[in-house]
């Protein structure tokens, strides 16, 4: 069973720091994704792992033993780089058996085996072409195909998706899917695109600024952000982070005056907040246009995106406070009008000081 | 892990470079030495300090065989750049009668010295030679080119461009192919003359090409050897003698071997320093701009 | 219209002009190639006659009974052959290590090996000269290569055409757990194979034309290079009257460049273009 271990991995360039005491536990089979801006030090934490690039402080262990003194080919590691990096003067047979033959596999093995991952991936008519012959798709597949045929115990994906247009994104998206339960073993994805980690992961290790800011399963990545970084980077359209603050309130929760003096009553327990530097943080489906009536503020739209089934509506409060809410897909909102909104406390942030996320307590 | 590495990398550079030390570098280092020397063919030698560079700047002979090289120089590079360019620019095109003009302009380019020198003594001789032949011809008396000391230079030059003519015109044409199209069809709507298209856009845009062009020819010729030696051993009377023909008479002719590599040397900082204000009087004049 | 000056379609002076210059460019070598159909004793004193059949192939027949020029044809070969052999397996090898691999002085060593391009032969021939004496390697195919293995040109371009090939490539390959060496046999080189050609034909016709080295080191007259040979055979041609076996032998010695020349003609091109592309 494939079992990662990051601890405490520090490394720098020269004088710049690039990765700043790192540390993680995989489970076995586990789908990771490693998401972030680009500098966040994703990268090159897989590269690490891959072996591509030293570590200067830390370890990384693989079932228990220490690999980043290992050479690359050694780790039990396969990678699929961004840009394929399949050798161009090779049929993609021989791009798959490159790696067993230098590991002296017997050749009838390397013909079982590079037929089975012809046979997964549905490239078995192609095993003959050269790259430059094949389409990006089928390029990606020529990659993962020769990252199959090594058993790896631990899959590294490098962007995989980025490359490829929607269409086709989609379709990679589903074949990822279906690929990481026909094969036995641990997966690593790294991404910018947290639509991406969302739908493939099974938890999310978001990063930005050398560190790891949250490592979590999607929804909660999604629903209890650690942090201002998370809130705003997981979600699209992001999180409207509106400076508040605290109003006495009945019960334990909070309520908070944003600065166009509208008042939302959340549930957030306020007893861990103090009244200073306070965000709240709303996603677009808590904030709705309604009329003047049941409106908790106004806003100024300055545009609207239909989706079809449902219609984004970017406005401006009193204070000049961007914020987006969510309408029915037939809305007739239009550009520079004034309208209603209502926010929905019981599902809004907070975000102290320090941006650290307090989230609403489920109903009971 | 990547300790192992290191030092493990040098094995590949390791071959070349202990060879390089050994015919180049070091041969480098030792004809510095040697300039500094009087050695003869038995190689021994004694420390004469600069006294190898004073006797030099002394020497007719010497100072007449740099001279000869910079005039020689001076007819070829100009006159070579200027038909050069005019020859791509007027090929620069796919036809098929094109590649021919330019095949056959860029044949001579593929001959080596001895060749090339050996066709051009029986065009240039007067008795035997083609130019002879024609100007008999034509009634006139035939022209001594070798062996008259106002005309064996024009002669070197002309059989140098003729040789030439190839890499040149192949580096302008790289260079015209470069050039996008779109800076003509501007031109063409801002109703610019031929003229003034070729000064203003063609002429810039070719810009490192011409210098690269200058800069390697100048290079070349001012190492000029061959043609003197075979076409006229230097003469008539050291009309011809170019300064490597110097270096050589006096290295393997009279064994002098610590004053040719002194003359060595001040040929090598002449070219160093040719180059260099070359490079860098194009630079600031681009850099003015 | 305005563009036309750049697009090559001339006025009809421009084509006159164009093909009275490619007629200048021939005659020379019609003429040679009159003088060595011509018999000899026709010629002496009025090469004139070269205008005028008859022509015969018996100067050609002469060069192939002469055992000199044959030889001289013989060492040109294996020396151009050689050289370029060497040349080729020693850039190729330095210029993976400069381009791919981290080692001490990388950056220093390469800059000397750049610095060599600015230093011309003449600096250096004579303490070759001494050095080949001292090793007793003048007059001898080894004598005759080596020098021509350390210019600088060769590990410069081949590194420059390296650095174009990808970095990713070497990470896959490391990943698949190829040696260092394995990764330049077996992924580095054979996509190099364009910059090999092109450096093959540039080094095979600099050494097979190559007047300055093998005129000094090879002094006996069995070792000479075709090059040379056709030099010292121009310069006694003052004792013998063989004008048209002359010719004959600059033709002939023509011919194997001129061939290279029309099945090479793209690498050269791009050879030569490339040092504009720099």
């Amino acid at each position: 069973m494939a079992r990662l271990e990051l601890s405490d991995i520090s490394k720098a360039y020269g004088e710049t720091p690039v990765l700043d005491g790192v540390s993680l536990t995989m489970e076995p089979k586990e789908f990771i994704a490693f998401l972030g801006p680009s500098g966040s030090g994703k990268s090159t934490l897989l590269r690490i792992i891959a072996g591509l690039e030293t570590l200067d402080e830390g370890e990384v262990r693989l079932d228990g033993e220490r690999i980043d003194h290992l050479p690359p080919g050694k780790r039990g590691v396969a990678m699929v780089f961004q840009h394929y990096a399949l050798y161009p003067h090779m049929s993609v047979r021989d791009n798959m058996a490159f790696g067993l033959k230098n590991a002296k596999v017997p050749r009838d093995e390397i013909e079982t085996r590079v037929a089975e991952a012809a046979r997964i991936l549905e490239i078995e008519t192609q095993l003959d072409k050269k790259p430059a012959q094949m389409s990006g798709g089928q390029r990606q597949r020529v990659a993962i195909g020769r990252a199959i045929v090594k058993h790896p115990k631990l899959f590294l994906l490098d962007e995989p998706l980025s490359n490829l247009d929607a269409a086709l994104r989609m379709r990679t998206r589903i074949e990822l899917a279906q690929l990481r339960h026909r094969v036995d073993a641990a997966f690593i994805m790294v991404t910018h695109d947290q639509a991406e980690a969302m739908t493939l992961a099974d938890r999310i290790v978001v990063m930005n600024d050398r560190r790891i800011q949250q490592v979590g399963a999607p929804m909660e990545i999604y629903s209890r952000p650690a942090n201002t970084f998370v809130a705003r980077f997981v979600g699209s359209p992001a999180m409207t982070l509106a400076p508040a603050s605290l109003v006495a309130s009945a019960g334990p929760f909070a309520t908070v005056r944003l600065g166009d003096g509208a008042e939302v009553e959340t549930r957030v327990r306020g007893n861990a907040l103090e009244g200073e530097g306070l965000q709240l943080g709303l996603r677009p489906e808590s904030v709705a246009v309604a009329p003047a009536g049941a409106a908790t503020t106004v806003g100024k739209v300055e545009l609207v995106e239909r989706l079809g089934e449902r219609t984004l509506v970017y406005a401006h409060l009193a204070d000049g406070l961007p914020v987006v809410a969510e309408d029915e897909g037939n809305s007739r909102v239009r550009v520079g009008e004034t309208v209603g909104l209502r926010i929905d406390g019981s599902a809004a942030h907070l975000f102290d000081s320090a941006g650290i996320g307090h989230h609403a307590e489920a109903a009971a | 892990m990547s300790g192992a590495r290191d030092w493990r990398g040098l094995l590949f550079v390791a071959p070349f470079l202990s060879l390089y030390a050994l015919i180049l570098v070091f041969p480098l280092f030792r004809g510095m030495w040697l300039s500094l020397n009087r050695v003869d063919l038995f190689g021994d030698g004694h420390f004469v300090g600069a006294g190898n560079y004073v006797r030099l700047a002394r020497d007719p002979v010497f100072s007449t065989s740099l001279l000869n090289t910079f005039v020689l120089t001076l007819m070829i590079v100009p006159v070579l750049s200027v038909v050069a360019l005019m020859l791509a620019l007027a090929l620069n095109n796919a036809g098929r009668g094109a590649a021919l003009m330019r095949g056959i302009f860029f044949s001579s380019a593929v001959l080596s010295v001895t060749i090339v020198t050996l066709i051009w003594r029986f065009v240039l001789a007067p008795d035997a030679g083609l130019l002879g032949e024609l100007w008999k011809s034509l009634g006139w008396q035939p022209l001594a080119f070798l062996s008259d000391p106002h005309l064996v230079l024009p002669a070197l030059a002309l059989t140098t461009i003729w040789w030439s003519l190839g890499l040149p015109m192949l580096l302008f044409l790289a260079g015209l192919q470069q050039i996008p199209r779109d800076m003509y069809e501007a031109a063409a709507l801002d109703n610019a003359s031929r003229w003034r298209t070729f000064w203003r856009i063609t002429v810039p845009a070719l810009r490192r090409t011409i210098v690269l062009v200058v800069m390697l020819q100048t290079a070349a010729q001012l190492q000029i050897f061959g043609q003197a030696q075979l076409l006229t051993a230097g003469g008539p009377s050291g009309a011809s003698r170019t300064a490597v023909l110097f270096l050589f008479e006096t290295a393997f002719g009279r064994w002098e071997l610590g004053y040719a590599s002194a003359a060595a040397e001040i040929l090598f900082l002449i070219i160093l320093a040719v180059t260099l204000t070359q490079y860098w009087a194009t630079g600031r004049a681009q850099g003015e701009r | 219209m305005s563009a036309s000056l750049e697009r090559g379609r001339l006025t009809p002076l421009g084509w006159a002009g164009l093909v009275l210059g490619a007629l200048i460019m021939i005659a020379p070598l019609a003429w040679t190639l009159l003088l060595s159909l011509k018999n000899n004793a026709e010629l002496v004193g009025h090469s004139g006659a070269a205008l005028h059949a008859p022509y015969t192939l018996e100067n050609y027949a002469a060069i192939f009974g002469n055992s000199s020029t044959m030889r001289w044809l013989l060492n040109s070969a294996i020396v151009s052959l050689g050289t370029t052999a060497g040349v080729l397996v020693l850039a190729s090898l330095a210029a993976y290590g400069f381009s791919r691999l981290e080692f001490p002085f990388r950056r220093t060593l390469f800059v000397i090996v750049l610095l060599g391009l600015a230093v011309p032969s003449q600096a250096v021939i004579l303490p070759q000269h001494q050095l080949f004496a001292w090793l007793h390697l003048h007059n001898s195919y080894p004598g005759l290569i080596l020098p021509g293995l350390v210019g600088p040109f060769g590990v410069f371009f081949m590194t420059t055409y390296m650095r174009g090939i990808p970095r990713e490539l070497d990470e896959a390959a490391m990943l698949d757990g190829a040696s260092r060496w394995t990764i330049f046999w077996k992924v580095i080189l054979p996509l190099t194979v364009p910059a090999q050609s092109t450096l093959a034909v540039f080094t095979f016709l600099g050494t097979w034309n190559d007047y300055w080295w093998p005129l000094i080191s090879a002094t006996h007259s069995d070792m000479y290079t075709l090059t040379v040979g056709l030099a010292a055979a121009q310069m006694n041609y003052a004792q013998t009257s063989g004008l048209g076996y002359l010719m004959a032998q600059a033709v002939f010695a023509s011919i194997p460049i001129f061939i290279v020349y029309i099945v090479f003609q793209k690498q050269i091109v791009s050879a030569m273009a490339g040092t504009a592309v720099r």
